[in-house]
């Protein structure tokens, strides 16, 4: 890629920012074992994908709470992956398990309370290779970008994210 | 507040290509007052960490935020330069920006640099709020148990005795030696099946550090790496005894092919097992052998390969061409295994032999012939696809070994996992003979069927993994981990808030969460440090927040969720 060109980049994105439509936000949970090095892989590869999704490595889908979830929901984020090892195949015994029928039940509760279990994507076995990462991401986007925003990014109000000692 | 240094790597302009560095570096620096940030063309290149160190300590760092490769996860020795200059494991954070950011947005320059200064942000807000896991440390009790007196425990016992380390030896038969009681010789050098645990049988009577303790079973283990309290029945009744480490070479169990090739309907049709309890009695009287290869192996129930099957019934067919006057041997296989030197090579002399093979194709198995008993094997065979008669008056069957059938019992006391087919699995390929709790670790045919001679080999393996842990004096819950990554940190219960409502104990995959009693009949969780793994699963149980992972509690993500499409 050309360095020089790509100098403006900052503030060429902040004008594409406010003035192309929307893109779906993404926010994605990969395990390091699996997830993570999909990701990884998907890089070494050069597969190309939208920008419009963020990682956050955890040690195992079973750090992911529930409460998490709402959280980015709530802050303005279309939609939550989880990405980790495949059933049978999780370092940490049968926690991946636990995990998926836990955020099967986070699925319900979304869809009940209106917002929809679509925005919740679980994908255990599929993430740890490169293609696979690539393609859960794109199709996920893909259908995110077909729902209703989740409105205004309120991600840095701190009113969402009271400190609890303070 | 802490000061905080963000290094920024270009590598060599592959993440500087796509992404614009310098303009991140010039609103980081706008943004966050209390931070310095650098620039530099490549971490992992130009430095062996002596640069890094200086810098940090000139910097007075207390917390570093890294952006670079997603390679990089701590392992580089470099990384020793932060501990050198006073950076704990919770004040450092990476970034992905190679492989996540620059190489899968190339094609979007202003989107990826967008994208990479939300990262870093991240990675920063995340730092912020990282706390440290108290560490807690235990004396290592220098005594080793073996769980299986066969080739590998019993070369595991001899080699760490050898190392002055006390053993205690359990198995469930009543005399050492496991499955190599039920063999008459070993290939490939075709000796005595004793002669190879003979050694270390003697080893085991005369050395005192060597305690054996036939037909036992362990039937409870609790504790962790350094103090497993194990407790064993044996004929005596039960005993109890402290010990470091557990070795577990159990061994494999035999499947018998019932209702396959006619198994059981005629006497003749035997498996390699029965035909070596008959070379132990004597000669056997028949002279024309058939030997069916993958007998219940590579099928969809069963689809490994049992891998000593094939040498085997070289060994055998052999023994039948040469100890038997005018023995006649023919082997029925699908493809003969003999990987390395000394296989191939005895299977080329098996040919020379005399011995026949015929290739058959998994879909047309070879029938069994005759009336009362075993006349002839019907075969089509692979290469020319033509049907042939031979005649037998024994077949053999090699069957494969299978998960031991006390596999599932040892898994639920143990918490070391197994894999698909049911055999323990290792915690991952750079970890051989490691299961995925520390201290606990697996040898021989428990872990794949693998010949005697492997076995021993890797029960010595297991046996130094076992010694570098048990010459410990002490070992602290967060040295356990293998590099400074690996184990982030481990559960953490703030015992005001704990309702003592039991999720984190149901839900733990070590059983490392136990509830215990407080003054007036309150329980609260306790998070068994050593057991720990980190794997998080209390956390997102816990109903009110009580379980954290200091490295990873929940303001680490509320933060990271604010930060990441901030800009």
């Amino acid at each position: 890629m050309d360095a020089e060109k790509n100098k403006q980049g900052l503030k060429a994105g902040e004008e594409k920012g406010k003035a192309g439509a929307p893109s779906p936000k993404i926010l994605v949970f990969a395990c390091r074992w699996c997830g993570g090095i999909g990701a990884g892989r998907a890089g070494w590869k050069r597969l190309d994908l939208p920008v419009s999704f963020r990682v956050i490595p955890v040690e195992c889908a079973a750090l992911v709470e529930p409460d998490a979830i709402f959280r980015a929901l709530a802050s303005g984020i279309d939609g939550v992956a989880v990405l980790g090892c495949h059933i049978g195949g999780c370092r940490y015994n049968e926690a991946n398990h636990a995990a998926l029928k836990r955020l099967e039940l986070v699925k319900v509760l979304l869809d009940t309370v209106g917002i929809g279990g679509r925005r919740l994507l679980l994908a255990f076995g599929t993430a740890h290779e490169d293609h696979q990462f690539a393609e859960v991401i794109r199709n996920f986007l893909e259908s995110i970008g077909k729902e209703p925003s989740m409105g205004p990014w309120l991600g840095a109000g701190e009113t969402i994210f009271p400190r609890r000692e303070e | 507040m802490a000061h905080t240094v963000i290094l920024l790597c270009r590598c060599f302009g592959e993440i500087d290509g796509v992404v614009d560095l310098d303009g991140i570096a010039g609103r980081l620096r706008e943004e966050n007052q209390d931070t310095s940030v650098y620039l530099l063309d490549s971490l992992c290149q130009e430095d062996d960490g002596h640069k890094l160190e200086m810098l940090l300590r000139e910097e007075k760092a207390r917390k570093v935020v890294a952006a670079l490769c997603a390679g990089d996860r701590g392992r580089h020795p470099r990384w020793n330069a932060l501990r050198n200059a006073g950076v704990g494991p919770s004040g450092y954070a990476t970034v992905d920006l190679r492989e996540g950011c620059a190489w899968v947005h190339r094609n979007d320059p202003a989107g990826a640099t967008e994208k990479a200064l939300d990262l870093v942000s991240m990675a920063l807000a995340a730092l912020a709020e990282k706390e440290t896991s108290r560490d807690v440390s235990t004396a290592v009790h220098p005594r080793c148990a073996i769980l299986g007196a066969g080739p590998a425990g019993l070369a595991a016992a001899a080699a760490l005795a050898g190392q002055g380390i006390p053993v205690h030896l359990i198995d469930r038969a009543d005399r050492p030696g496991g499955m190599l009681n039920l063999i008459s010789k070993i290939y490939p050098e075709d000796d005595d099946a004793k002669s190879r645990i003979d050694p270390f049988v003697r080893e085991m009577e005369a050395n005192e550090r060597i305690t054996f303790h036939p037909r036992s079973r362990v039937t409870a283990v609790t504790g962790f790496a350094g103090n497993f309290k194990i407790t064993a029945e044996g004929p005596d009744g039960p005993f109890r005894f402290r010990a470091g480490a557990v070795i577990i070479a159990t061994g494999a169990g035999i499947f018998l092919p019932r209702g396959l090739y006619r198994y059981g309907e005629f006497k003749e049709v035997i498996t390699q097992i029965e035909l070596e309890r008959q070379w132990i009695k004597g000669t056997p009287e028949k002279k024309r052998f058939a030997f069916i290869q993958c007998v219940g192996a590579r099928c969809p129930e069963r689809p490994y390969c049992s891998t000593i099957c094939c040498p085997s019934s070289l060994k055998n067919a052999m023994r039948v061409v040469a100890e038997i006057p005018g023995g006649e041997a023919t082997v029925f296989h699908r493809d003969i295994m003999t990987p390395g030197s000394v296989l191939e090579e005895y299977y080329r002399r098996s040919m020379e032999k005399g011995v026949r093979f015929v290739r058959f194709r998994e879909d047309s198995p070879p029938e069994i012939l005759g009336e009362k008993s075993v006349e002839a094997v019907r075969v089509r065979d692979a290469g020319s696809g033509k049907e042939h008669v031979f005649p037998a008056e024994t077949v053999v069957l090699s069957t494969p070994l299978v998960p031991n059938r006390d596999n599932g019992a040892l898994y639920a006391l143990f918490r070391v996992g197994l894999d698909s087919h049911g055999f323990f699995s290792e915690t991952y390929p750079l970890h051989p003979l490691e299961t995925r709790l520390d201290g606990i670790f697996i040898a021989g045919s428990a872990r794949w069927p693998v010949s005697s001679e492997k076995a021993v080999e890797q029960g010595q393996g297991a046996a130094m993994k076992a010694l570098a842990l048990l010459r410990r004096d002490r070992i602290s819950a967060l040295s356990l981990s293998r590099t400074p990554e690996e184990k982030p940190g481990h559960g953490t219960v703030a015992e005001n808030a704990c309702t003592g409502c039991g999720n984190c104990v149901a839900v733990c995959p070590f059983e490392a969460c136990a509830l215990q009693e407080r003054d007036g009949g309150r329980f609260v969780s306790r998070v068994n440090k050593m057991r720990c793994k980190a794997c998080g699963s209390c956390v997102s149980v816990c109903p009110n927040g009580t379980m954290q992972i200091p490295e990873h509690n929940y303001r680490v993500t509320a933060a990271m969720i604010r930060r990441s499409f901030s800009s």
